[in-house]
């Protein structure tokens, strides 16, 4: 008995020992949606993310350290990413993760606020994600590119009568709102809402309802999969009214949709011929996007804002202190262009307007972002 | 007016493959007493069949589609003959089988999860998608194909129940088992084809549906749900109330948001089965129940 | 590790009170209700709206929990004076898909899909129970009082009513037993435990959405009673213990998400059929004798 406790005592020293002496790596989380109708946002946002990392952890790591990303599915579910967020911030102890969708990151920032874990979220974009402790936003909430885009529709495509199709959720909503809000300080009207699930698969009881009130656009406030067959069951319908919506609806299946040719739409700035995109498209053989940018940005962000906590901790990493950095720092050099964070914790971008033809946008306009 | 024409024919589209699904799970259900709540994987199943026959195999749609009823009515048939007579054997109670039906259920939708993924697999359907457009009313030819293909699914059930053998056979299993077993009727062998029957019913549902907007794993859960609710407004035992119960829910689940907002739409179904139930427990046509035995 | 297995009791000690309030109806009443994640839900939500919107700490969202359950219950009781078995049960489906709707569409007061976040963690003796480790506690307490509430109800003489009701109602009536305040007492408590169960969870994930009280959950909580034995107390425990280890130890292989959510229910499913053929009566259960084939 005692011969076998000395053996499972010096294993036990064996196992401790290396990993006190090594560098343990830098666990960060990402939460993102990897399966469902978001999944192809989650292809652009888990590619983003990996090319980040194999860079940095190629060019010495950070602070010497190796970066290790664990990937969580939220498949678009807020439960799944909050259990995902226990796990990373109990178990895994890590002082940062990467966030996606509007729900999802807003039922899990008290967790990360009262456990002092910092939140980047590049891809969710309701109103309601600004303003909040510890967490952080890459990109600008959706009543900028709503405000854009009715202003567009309005003054100058001369539209007076909208009618909405909603996801039910928490960005489909707030995007409706702050619709309602700017096309009608626009002068226009919105005559009737309707709302759909984000996983649903037949919208015509909700298309025929919108239809039968007439009006002259019909506004797009859903993302992901869906997109696409509203667009393509309106058209059965015989719906023929233009069909208006904002750039987060720019995936695969929406670009090569036959209804959803003619789509305006907004576009925040992605260059399909960097670099980047190249590297991307040779990778993983499909075409880079937008989300895959910011998710690429959002780890680097993390990168230079741990590199800074940690020289001013002497060694030390926590998400206190990488809060402190982002704060400190404010600007951040991107492949996109410098990022600065708002006071409200959010970020502002160029916003181009333009019309969905073959697969792309083609861009009429570009509103410089008001700093 | 349009709207409420339009939503007429969406709800006698969706109630055809209501009705499909109600008429073979209520023969199913009326002839061997099971809660045979698998009948949503054969649902499922069939969907995936006609996929595979036309993606992976190459097979013309309405060859693909036959296929894919045959699969689906040998599947039934081997549920019950792989596990409910199985589980009859050993003197299992009905509460057994239908918890293993559920099982069953569960774990077929999720090999269909693995291996063709949760995603929609889409079909080609050619000249289907076509629109047609009936004074106000815009459907496709696979719309109309869906109420036809329901209408002829009834009448030949209707007419294989009432003049075939074998179908004379069933409905004397269905209406009392031991007089049938008497007379010399091998129960077994009755439940079988039962299974086969109402499984071929359920196929075309499934099928068209996927053809509609592709075929998912976990559709069937729903698909069975309300077939069931369509048997009991119906009246148990009654294969013409499981029709009219079927196209009835279809009907309302549609006219039902004309006024009302539309997110509240399967609330509506089974909102007004639970008053129907509280009110008229055997249905519109079915035999008084005294206390139905679990 | 230790995180995990803490996390593992606590979700035990839920799942049993779940579990064991629905094995008052299942077992030893003969009403299959299939709506009981709907109760779990409804019992959520109250708790958490009193201490989101009214401000009530945890003792105030339990009562309150309990109380909007026991009410709920009405909607469970009705059915069941009407109909049984299968007609039940199909009724009790349409119960649970009406509720998950008000769940998901009343957003003016549930926020619908987006859920409701930043539910408190509860305050006990003036200590904040904030680590899964104290929440073991506090959840296995609370799962050990069901536990005594249900055992001496069904000792008692409504205990033998409620038997007599679930093998022959029309016997029952005949003997005197009143068969309708007997369901309506026994959903009730049933629904008021399975509410408070809805409580301890939302201020333990402090995140709630519709999602986590779907038909799936009602199932899973059924053949929690089903495996473990219906009309045995303990039951319900074993069939915790057991159906929630599954995920858990599979948690542990390194198996996609996407891959292991599913298979988690084969084996499930698996389970479901294996047990009616080796073991109907489930683990704890008393054999009851089978029917001649």
């Amino acid at each position: 008995m005692p011969k076998r406790l000395a053996l499972l005592l010096s294993l036990a020293l064996l196992v401790v020992t290396p990993v006190a002496a090594q560098q343990a790596p830098i666990k960060i989380g990402a939460i993102l949606p990897l399966t469902g109708s978001g999944a192809s946002y989650g292809v652009w946002m888990k590619g983003g993310t990996e090319m980040a990392a194999e860079e940095i952890n190629a060019a010495g790591g950070i602070g010497g350290h190796k970066l290790e990303v664990i990937y969580e599915d939220h498949a678009a579910d807020a439960s799944k990413a909050v259990n995902a967020m226990r796990r990373l911030v109990e178990v895994e102890k890590i002082p940062f993760t990467l966030t996606s969708y509007s729900a999802p990151t807003l039922a899990i920032q008290p967790i990360g606020a009262q456990s002092r874990v910092v939140m980047m979220n590049g891809g969710g974009q309701s109103d309601n994600l600004a303003n909040k402790d510890y967490l952080y936003n890459n990109i600008p909430v959706v009543s900028n590119e709503v405000g854009v885009l009715c202003d567009w529709l309005t003054k100058e495509k001369k539209f007076k009568a909208a009618v909405m199709i909603v996801a039910n959720d928490e960005a489909g909503r707030n995007s409706a709102k702050s619709f309602r809000e700017r096309f009608g300080a626009g002068g226009g009207k919105v005559l009737a809402e309707e709302q759909i699930a984000l996983d649903g698969n037949d919208f015509r009881a909700q298309l025929a309802k919108l239809k039968a009130q007439g009006g002259d656009l019909l506004f797009i406030s859903s993302y992901g999969r869906n997109v696409a067959i509203v667009a393509d069951q309106a058209r059965e319908l015989g719906i023929t009214i233009p069909m208006a919506a904002t750039s987060w609806v720019q995936i695969p299946e929406v670009l090569k949709s036959k209804g959803a040719q003619g789509m305006l739409t907004t576009r925040l700035p992605f260059n399909p011929d960097s670099p980047f995109a190249r590297k991307f498209k040779e990778r993983y053989k499909t075409d880079a996007g937008f989300f895959a940018v910011q998710y690429y940005s959002g780890t680097r962000i993390f990168a230079a804002a741990a590199e800074t906590a940690m020289k001013k901790a002497g060694g030390k990493l926590d998400g206190e202190g990488v809060k402190n950095a982002i704060e400190s720092m404010k600007a951040f050099d991107t492949i996109s262009g410098k990022l600065v964070f708002q006071p409200n914790h959010a970020a502002v971008m160029d916003i181009e307007v333009g019309v969905l033809k073959d697969g792309k946008v083609e861009v009429e306009k570009i509103i410089k972002a008001a700093q | 007016m349009d709207l409420a024409l339009q939503l007429l024919a969406t709800g006698l589209v969706v109630g055809s493959l209501y009705a499909l699904c109600a008429i073979g799970w209520g023969l199913i259900y009326g002839t061997t007493l099971h809660f045979h709540v698998a009948h949503g994987a054969v649902f499922a199943l069939a969907a995936y069949y006609a996929y595979v026959a036309q993606t992976w195999l190459r097979l013309p749609l309405a060859v693909a589609v036959l296929v894919a009823i045959v699969a689906s009515a040998v599947s039934g048939l081997l549920i019950d003959l792989l596990l409910y007579q199985q589980l009859e054997r050993r003197g299992a109670f009905r509460t057994s089988i239908f918890i293993a039906s559920l099982g069953l259920l569960i774990l077929l939708e999720n090999v269909l999860a693995i291996v063709f993924t949760p995603d929609p697999m889409r079909m080609d359907i050619g000249a289907l998608n076509t629109a047609v457009i009936i004074g106000p009313v815009f459907l496709t030819y696979l719309h109309i194909l869906t109420v036809a293909l329901a209408l002829v699914g009834y009448g030949a059930l209707m007419l294989f129940l009432k003049r075939s053998r074998w179908g004379q056979a069933i409905r004397a299993v269905s209406s009392a088992p031991e007089m049938a077993r008497t007379v010399g009727i091998d129960l077994r062998r009755v439940h079988l084809l039962t299974y086969a029957v109402g499984s071929a019913l359920a196929a075309p549902a499934g099928i068209l549906v996927a053809m509609d907007v592709g075929a998912e794993p976990f559709r069937g859960t729903r698909f069975v749900l309300l077939a069931s609710v369509g048997v009991i407004m119906g009246g148990i035992g009654s294969i013409p109330g499981a029709m009219l119960g079927g196209l009835f829910l279809g009907l309302l689940e549609n006219l039902g948001i004309w006024k009302l907002p539309s997110e509240w739409q399967s609330a509506i179904s089974f909102g007004v089965f639970l008053v129907f139930i509280v009110l008229r427990p055997r249905g519109f046509f079915g035999r008084t129940i005294h206390s139905a035995e679990i | 590790m230790l995180a995990y297995i803490a996390h593992y009791l606590v979700m035990v000690g839920i799942y049993t009170i779940l579990a064991t309030s629905l094995n008052l109806l299942v077992g030893y009443s003969g009403i299959f209700s299939l709506a009981h994640a709907a109760i779990y839900g409804i019992g959520a939500y109250a708790s958490a709206l009193a201490a989101l919107q009214l401000g009530l700490g945890f003792w105030g969202g339990l009562l309150v929990a309990a109380v909007v359950g026991a009410l709920a219950a009405a909607l469970v009781a009705i059915p069941s004076l009407r109909v049984a078995g299968d007609y039940y049960i199909v009724a009790s489906f349409g119960l649970q898909v009406v509720i998950l709707t008000v769940f998901i569409n009343w957003t003016s007061l549930t926020n619908g899909h987006a859920g409701l976040p930043g539910i408190p963690r509860p305050r006990v003796f003036g200590l904040v129970v904030d680590d899964p480790f104290k929440y073991v506690v506090l959840s296995l307490a609370l799962a050990a009082l069901t536990y005594l509430i249900c055992r001496r109800l069904t000792a008692s003489a409504f205990g033998r009513a409620l038997r007599a009701v679930r093998e022959d109602e029309i016997a029952a009536a005949a003997t005197g037993k009143n068969v309708v305040a007997v369901k309506i007492t026994i959903t009730t408590i049933s629904s008021a435990l399975g509410a408070l169960a809805g409580s301890l969870y939302a201020h333990y994930i402090t995140y709630i959405n519709p999602t986590s009280f779907s038909l799936d959950e009602s199932i899973f909580i059924t053949s929690l009673v089903i495996l473990g034995g219906t009309e045995r107390l303990a039951g319900p425990l074993v069939g915790s213990l057991i159906l929630l280890a599954v995920p858990e130890a599979l948690k542990f292989l390194a198996i996609p998400d996407t891959v292991a959510a599913p298979m988690r229910q084969i084996l499930y499913g698996a389970l479901l059929i294996v047990f009616m053929f080796v073991r109907p009566e489930g683990i704890l259960g008393r054999a009851r004798p089978r029917r001649a084939a």
